[in-house]
């Protein structure tokens, strides 16, 4: 039986297809119905003609829809006083010194934002709900409702939304308690707006994608959640925040797969792209979730991968600025007009750099034949390795991030490198971070799409108490408990099982220098899941191959550098490069 | 550049000097205990090189900008060795006001910095921050630059009212200096000290050349301009006169009021720190902090008077509401020479609760000034604070108070082609009998608009629906209720 992953970028749509230790890809440009190019992607890979055990599909319909706010049109309901919570956020301004820096915009103007009487405190009841103050909708489409509390007693929220779909069949109602019942008022209901916002677009999407692969003969996709987990496409329709990062989620699984096919440990995930880069951490051999993370301005409280992401890549432009400093992007030089390489006018890139300093072939696969004195021409006066060594100043404090800033000694991680440019620049990163070793996946520019055909089936819950531990009878036996000293405002994530209040301790001594064995400690939230393993994926073994450095590589979608001094080995699906 | 290291060392170690300052910033903003650094993170965290110059900086309110040199200058006089810390919090020899305590330790490589406005200190009003004081003794605590060792610590905390609270918001200062020792150590030990301190001198030098060539882009001219700040009996003036002069901005305040008997008077420092937000948003507002960014900026101002106060001068308000005015008239007298902003909300409103169990502070956001080319944002902290706003379920799960309204207030921005923004209303009700304070600006005087535009309306505090005075300390009951209007910004540009 054969796996399929397709996993939609901005430019590109990949497809990855696995079956009895083969593998096969295929890329398709993207098209503006998405739906198209995943079946377009899933033909171009044959796999109309296998049969599948899974199609896993990787989606940036709700990124797109977020980010260029194309959702729906969006009411909220809040307590009376709270209405506009939306609008006030945190208080803070976009920008220390750009005074009229705005915040993105809301997802629901003033206008569309309600108040209802009756409020919860922390103890329970203070004032009884008022339903008759329930608005008319203004023809929203989707509604979100976010009541102080509700985090500890949803049953206002759960009054409020039933009222409302009652009087409102065909609106789409989402309240705060069912898509993140957490503690903190204002990212809960920025998180129950993004989903509320998020969800017609999505199902109609999905929808689409359904009908289609069943036309064309392929079972019923899993798409890929931020979590790194999969759900069938249906119930990933019901709360669509928690797709936002499914591209980079399938990224770090596909990681993930590749660090324990080595036979290695602990990896760091490199996934550098055209316009930015994405860094996750895969202590053995899996990716650390974080329970927020903050997309296109707005917080969205939901678990996700721990993916860092800076905005450099390949195809980022380079330039000079008035202090003398070399600066490269944030700009980009996107797909078109491209680097300047391409001969299509474009500004000087990283891309450019690498191309003049021979760690790039003359053509690229599909055959675009690279210009080097355009690139040159580009770059002018500046030096081609000083452009590489500053992004690579940037992948660094990236790198840094993730590991030595939250504990890690990056000796003891792989460095699996992928995405177009990942390869070009990894070895260069683990010699300056002390790394010994480079994993490049052979399939380095489409193993996002492999990472989907793998992952979990996965249903995170959440439960919010806010208490002290010692008051709590009896917690779940796997999952994460997220404690914190009382008084403080942060917790730190520990695994449930015995011994709990003494492991948070020392995680604590560990993370921030001491603990505090006299001080109470507070259970904030306890963190489930329900995972159903993904399917065995027999990655293929190529023939084995050496390279010492300098040498290129060319891989399916991605060229690897190695250095002078560093030797590579291709064992398995992976080159394995190292220290000679 | 300079010829002792290679341009890439410099972004590669300059990337790393951040690295470090941010990530002490982080270690203490996620393991204190006050609500002033957990959620609304007043504080910040520094690397200093050898001579005292500040490199890099973890920005998270500009007020600690441009006082941080003077902590370290006052420190390096005991003559550290690496791995000890001095603590002060005294307005004149480093300071600011003494909420702010300031941490310096010695690294393997000059100097790390931590400064976090604790909740209490030890004033006659609980939060430390009493809206009469006279001197700066009734202020709280007075920590002149010394040895942090255990028992400055144990003393310190033991004369304030939540001494728990402070020892662990201390500890948390401890750990950042800690991780910043090890991470400069470590710094050095993989590119070495030498490369390390050119690093550090070339950071410093280029910041200096950017914000020169930005000032030299600038017209050259000079310019006046006044304002004031509520006193408790009447209006008191602040008089500025700036001037560009090629590549260099000059900024005294000869013809300020004399400092006085309230608590609105301002150290050197605070003055400096306000001056430097505004070059900074005139010039290179992307520019990473460093210090070399204000070389190019002289503040100076008579000894005596308000923004130069000198000992013993109450100074509590100085912090935060005289920068305000600070940053409104330097920005009115730079208006007049370059494009620039109508006045925000001018103004933390700084609220204070408390009794013997429980000390609770926060300040509310209002109206930014509308900018020449764009309305002001709503509901925002405008100059020299950038705090968050605590939840309300964090303040009703941990306080005796609760949350009845914060929403916008309409109208409040002063209209114009470009809108000032709007300030807020926030409503609190206290559970239980305890001590209030406010300091508010912008009460009686209206935020000016600019080139024709509307003013933004005033602030108002109603204890009960009934309006109180700009600064107020008072005994509260239990359900009484303490309404807060902010202002709105200044508009700019005739309103159409």
């Amino acid at each position: 039986m054969a796996i399929l992953g397709v996993d939609v970028g901005g430019t590109f749509t990949d497809a990855v297809l696995v079956e009895e230790g083969r593998i096969r890809t295929a890329k398709v440009p993207t098209a503006p119905r998405q739906e198209e190019s995943v079946l377009a992607a899933a033909r171009a890979v044959g796999a109309d003609a296998t049969e599948l055990e899974r199609f896993a599909h990787g989606t940036t319909v709700a990124t797109n829809a977020l980010l260029e706010r194309r959702g729906a049109r969006t009411a909220y309901v809040g307590n009376a006083g709270f209405e506009q919570l939306l609008h006030l956020r945190r208080q803070t301004r976009a920008h220390l010194y750009r005074l009229s820096a705005q915040h993105p915009e809301p997802l629901v103007p003033l206008e569309r934002c309600f108040g209802v009487r009756g409020r919860l405190g922390p103890e329970g009841e203070l004032e009884p709900l008022e339903l008759d103050d329930l608005p008319e909708l203004d023809g929203a489409e989707a509604v979100a409702v976010c009541l102080l509390f509700a985090f500890r007693d949803p049953s206002h929220e759960r009054a409020v939304a039933t009222e409302l779909r009652r009087r409102h069949p065909g609106v789409h109602v989402v309240a705060s308690h069912e898509v993140a019942s957490e503690f903190r008022e204002y990212e809960r209901a920025s998180t129950t707006t993004a989903d509320a916002y998020l969800a017609p677009v999505t199902v109609r999407y999905l929808r689409a994608l359904v009908a289609a692969a069943a036309e064309a003969g392929l079972p019923e996709p899993v798409v890929m959640l931020s979590s790194g987990g999969v759900l069938p496409a249906g119930e990933a329709a019901e709360h669509p925040a928690r797709l936002l990062i499914s591209g980079p989620a399938g990224g770090v699984v596909g990681a993930g797969l590749v660090t324990r096919g080595a036979g290695f440990e602990h990896a760091i995930a490199f996934d550098m792209g055209g316009t930015s880069t994405d860094v996750c951490l895969l202590p053995g051999g899996r990716a650390e979730r974080v329970s927020e993370r903050e997309i296109g301005g707005l917080p969205i409280r939901l678990p996700s991968v721990d993916v860092h992401t800076v905005g450099a890549g390949g195809g980022s432009l380079v330039r000079r600025d008035a202090g003398g400093a070399l600066r490269v992007g944030p700009e980009s030089a996107g797909a078109d007009p491209g680097p300047a390489c391409y001969g299509r006018g474009g500004g000087p890139t990283v891309t450019d750099a690498n191309l003049l300093l021979g760690r790039l072939p003359e053509a690229l696969p599909g055959g675009l034949v690279l210009d080097r004195d355009a690139a040159a021409a580009a770059l002018a006066e500046i030096d081609p390795a000083a452009v590489v060594d500053v992004v690579n100043a940037e992948m660094l404090r990236a790198l840094r991030v993730v590991s030595v800033e939250r504990g890690h000694d990056p000796r003891e991680f792989a460095l699996v490198a992928y995405g177009g440019a990942g390869p070009l620049h990894a070895c260069a990163l683990a010699e300056e971070l002390g790394m010994e070793a480079v994993l490049v996946p052979a399939a380095a520019g489409v193993l996002s799409a492999l990472g989907l055909a793998a992952g979990d089936e996965r249903r995170d819950r959440v439960v919010s108490h806010v208490r002290p531990l010692a008051a709590v009878d009896e917690l779940p036996p796997d999952g994460e408990a997220d404690l914190r000293y009382r008084g403080q405002s942060f917790e730190l994530p520990v695994p449930l099982g015995s011994g709990l209040e003494e492991r948070f301790h020392r995680a604590h001594e560990e993370r921030y220098g001491y603990a505090d064995r006299d001080r109470e400690v507070e259970l904030v939230a306890v963190r489930t899941a329900d995972v159903a393993r993904g399917p065995e994926v027999e990655l293929p073994s190529g023939e084995p191959k050496r390279a010492s450095g300098p040498a290129l590589v060319e891989l399916d979608g991605s060229t690897l550098w190695i250095p002078p001094g560093w030797e590579g080995v291709r064992d398995g699906f992976s080159w394995v490069v190292t220290r000679e | 550049m300079s010829d002792v290291i290679a341009p890439i060392q410099l972004q590669v170690i300059g990337a790393a000097l951040r690295s470090i300052a941010e990530e002490m910033g982080a270690v203490l903003i996620r393991s204190s205990f006050s609500a002033n650094i957990k959620e609304r993170r007043d504080c910040s965290t520094a690397v200093f090189d050898e001579h005292g110059r500040m490199i890099a900086q973890a920005e998270h309110i500009p007020v600690h900008l441009g006082a941080m040199p003077d902590a370290v200058a006052a420190v390096r006089r005991l003559g550290l060795e690496a791995g000890q810390v001095a603590i002060l919090n005294d307005p004149y020899t480093g300071g600011t006001h003494l909420p702010d305590l300031t941490l310096v330790s010695r690294t393997a490589l000059g100097f790390a910095v931590s400064r976090a406005h604790h909740a209490d200190v030890g004033g006659i009003e609980p939060a430390s921050l009493p809206a009469f004081s006279h001197t700066l003794e009734e202020e709280g605590v007075i920590l002149p630059p010394q040895l942090l060792t255990d028992e400055v610590l144990e003393r310190f905390v033991e004369a304030t009212r939540q001494p728990e609270e402070r020892r662990g918001d201390l500890r948390a200062q401890l750990s950042a200096h800690r991780l910043a020792d090890r991470r400069l150590e470590e710094l050095c030990a993989r590119r070495g000290r030498d490369q390390v301190a050119a690093a550090m001198d070339e950071l410093y030098a280029y910041s200096e050349r950017m914000v020169r060539a930005a000032i030299a882009a600038l017209p050259d001219g000079r310019a006046e301009a006044q304002d004031v700040v509520e006193a408790v009996d009447g209006d008191v003036p602040i008089r500025c006169t700036v001037e560009i002069a090629g590549d260099e901005i000059r900024i005294d305040f000869a013809g300020t009021a004399p400092q006085y008997d309230g608590n609105l008077n301002c150290p050197l420092a605070v003055t400096k720190s306000a001056c430097y937000f505004v070059v900074r948003c005139l010039t290179e507002p992307d520019l990473p902090a460093s210090g070399g960014a204000f070389a190019p900026v002289a503040v100076t101002a008579p000894a005596g008077c308000l923004v130069n106060a000198q000992p013993p001068a109450a100074v509590v308000a100085g912090n935060t509401e005289t920068s305000s005015r600070i940053v409104d008239v330097v920005f009115a007298a730079f208006a007049q020479l370059v494009p620039a902003p109508a006045a925000g909300q001018g103004t933390m409103n700084n609220l204070a609760f408390g009794n013997d169990r429980f000390t609770y502070y926060e300040t509310i956001g209002g109206g930014q000034g509308a900018s020449p080319d764009a309305d002001g944002p709503n509901g925002v902290h405008v100059a020299m604070s950038n705090t968050f706003a605590t939840p309300a379920e964090a303040i009703e799960l941990e306080y005796p108070l609760r949350v009845e309204r914060w929403e916008l207030r309409p109208g409040s921005g002063g209209a114009g082609t470009h809108r000032g923004g709007d300030g807020v209303v926030r409503e609190l009700r206290v559970l239980e009998d305890c001590r209030l304070s406010v300091l508010a600006e912008r009460r009686r005087n209206s935020p000016p608009g600019r080139a024709g535009g509307d003013d933004g309306a005033p602030g108002r505090t109603l204890l009960n629906g009934e309006e109180q005075p700009p600064k107020l300390t008072r005994q509260l009951h239990a359900g009484d209720v303490v309404r807060v209007e902010t202002p709105g910004g200044g508009g700019h540009g005739a309103a159409k």
